[in-house]
């Protein structure tokens, strides 16, 4: 019986495949490799960005599989170590402070960030392709009443200062804000809130006066918040940047990767703050999100 | 305006877990162990306080009267359904719109849905199933139905009203940590932190802090237990569990 049941399963597989190649030979018949899995992060604007990158793909003829979206960076990263995913699409700040915490460079500078995780990724058998001009930084945000236009305004202000765990002890967050030598700002108390709307409640409800945001949160338009200048140039770069598996970059051929590179510098910070405020605000599904700005971009079509 | 020390929640990624057990500036200071850990036991008394105030007087009177025994049981059990982190992580921005802040009413309320059941359901059965030869005798000697619920009921049935009190400890105060994730502190400060900043020594020593406070209130609980309920009560508890293993 289970004999049986082995030969059926070899000859649907055998049929499947044959199936497949006959399909693959009907459409464009150029470059040909394997299945390439995207996997967004599991908060809105990364679903909404892996669904960019796979239906831009998919559009043009590569084979692509999109995983239901899981974890954050951490998860991210190990996927693609371990071969669960392909291509990621991260923001190179993250990556930096992931990969290389205490790494002493400028990381205001964008290419001084790739410099850095370029050759950590390639070790490890990923490429970081083009960055896009899209950003989705680090945001010095307080309610629309506060006096201050700069982050360096804040310093006489006493006060009460939100953010996540995270940020204690980055010297691109908290600990350059309290530095004498950057901002020299001291809070008059400090709350750990869970990074995501919390941030936006306390800060809408007073018990923190300023909160360290991302610059495309959509509530920070809708609750009237504002974004602080960062006149002393602390935040990291923190454009997206597509990170794929190397051999499988490889196998598809240099098309690929132009492909890819195409579409990072199609996207804008604008375009981010755009897809959040539909996801998030209103509660649309990403996928269409995602198809509706391919096809108004003419990105699609090909 | 006390300016805060640059070093908080700080701690380097090399640092060991000896090493960071063993530092002074771990436990003291204002974010050290010693008063995260006061925090968590203020929150988690608090929290037993009111449960045993609002559960085990309840659970005993409507046992002595043998009333209401599925109506109170049903929702006694259906709050041990109730996912304790959704419950707070709901109310927080209840709470923050009313200004009431982060702390205490969200995780407090949270806690003392997780306390209930274990104090109620204990206190409920150990009366209910005090033997009946003694409530009566104890009736036909003439003793008030007050008397008899404190004095007999309640008294023969210690052992396992305290058996209810340390399981909810324990399970208040494994679980009163999560209000770190609600924009509180407390010993779950350090997993928080140390899950943030990907510090491995963190989230070990905060995990290794949180349990030996778990153990520490099991094994008080325990303490009191032999101070308050009188040995006689604490052997007739024990009695048919070993006349049990002798037959079997």
């Amino acid at each position: 019986m289970r004999r049986v049941a082995g030969v059926l399963v070899v000859a649907l597989a055998v049929a499947l495949a044959v199936l497949a190649v006959a399909a693959c030979g009907d459409d464009e018949g150029e470059a040909d490799g394997p299945t390439i899995r995207i996997r967004g992060q599991d908060f809105s604007e990364s679903v909404t960005i892996a669904e960019v990158y796979g239906q831009f793909l998919g559009g043009r003829g590569y084979d692509v599989e999109l995983l239901t979206p899981a974890g954050f960076r951490t998860e991210a990263i190990d996927g693609l170590r371990n071969d669960e995913i392909d291509l990621i699409i991260d923001y190179i700040g993250g990556e930096l402070t992931a990969l290389a915490p205490d790494a002493a460079i400028d990381a205001a500078d964008a290419d001084a960030i790739i410099a850095t995780i370029g050759p950590i990724h390639e070790a490890a058998g990923a490429t970081v392709l083009d960055y896009s001009p899209a950003i989705d930084g680090d945001a010095f945000v307080v309610r629309g009443d506060s006096e201050a236009t700069a982050i360096s305004d804040v310093a006489d202000l006493d006060y009460v200062f939100g953010a996540a765990a995270a940020c204690f002890e980055r010297p691109q967050c908290f600990l350059g804000y309290t530095d004498p030598a950057i901002y020299g700002i001291e809070f008059a108390d400090t709350v750990t809130i869970e990074f995501g709307p919390l941030l936006g409640e306390a800060l809408a409800a007073g018990v923190v006066d300023a909160v360290v945001w991302n610059t495309t949160a959509p509530q920070i338009g809708v609750q009237g918040f504002r974004v602080l200048e960062d006149d002393r140039g602390l935040h990291p770069a923190q454009n997206i940047a597509p990170i794929i598996d190397t051999a499988v970059l490889e196998a598809w051929g240099p098309g690929l990767r132009d492909a890819l590179n195409e579409l990072s510098a199609a996207i804008t910070t604008e375009d981010l703050v755009a897809w959040n405020i539909e996801t998030d605000i209103e509660l649309r599904e990403s996928d269409d999100v995602a198809r509706e700005w391919l096809e108004m971009q003419g990105l699609l079509t090909q | 305006m006390i300016p805060l020390p640059v070093a908080q929640a700080a701690v380097p990624r090399g640092t060991g877990l000896v090493e960071w057990l063993v530092d002074a500036d771990t436990w003291l200071g204002r974010d050290g162990i010693l008063s995260s850990g006061l925090d968590t036991v203020t929150l988690c008394a608090a929290v037993m306080g009111a449960g045993m105030l609002i559960a085990l007087p309840s659970a005993a009177l409507l046992a002595h009267s043998r009333r209401g025994e599925l109506t109170a049981t049903a929702l006694v059990t259906l709050g041990r359904a109730v996912p304790t982190f959704a419950v707070a992580a709901l109310l927080v921005p209840v709470a923050l719109r009313r200004g009431w802040g982060f702390e205490p009413w969200p995780i407090f309320i949270a806690l003392l849905l997780l306390a209930l059941p274990p104090l109620y359901l204990n206190t409920y059965t150990a009366i209910r199933h005090v033997e009946a030869g003694v409530v009566d005798a104890a009736r036909a000697m003439g003793i008030g139905e007050r008397s008899l619920l404190i004095r007999v009921e309640f008294a023969l049935a210690m052992s396992v009203v305290f058996t209810g009190i340390r399981v909810a400890a324990v399970q208040v105060v494994a679980t009163e940590p999560i209000r770190a994730f609600l924009g509180g502190d407390g010993l779950g400060r350090y997993v928080r932190d140390g899950l943030g900043q990907n510090n491995d020594t963190l989230i070990i020593g905060g995990a290794l802090l949180i349990a030996a406070l778990a153990a520490t209130t099991s094994v008080a609980v325990s303490a009191v237990e032999r101070l308050v309920v009188p040995h006689g009560v604490r052997r007739l508890a024990q009695r048919p569990a070993v006349r049990r293993g002798s037959v079997g």
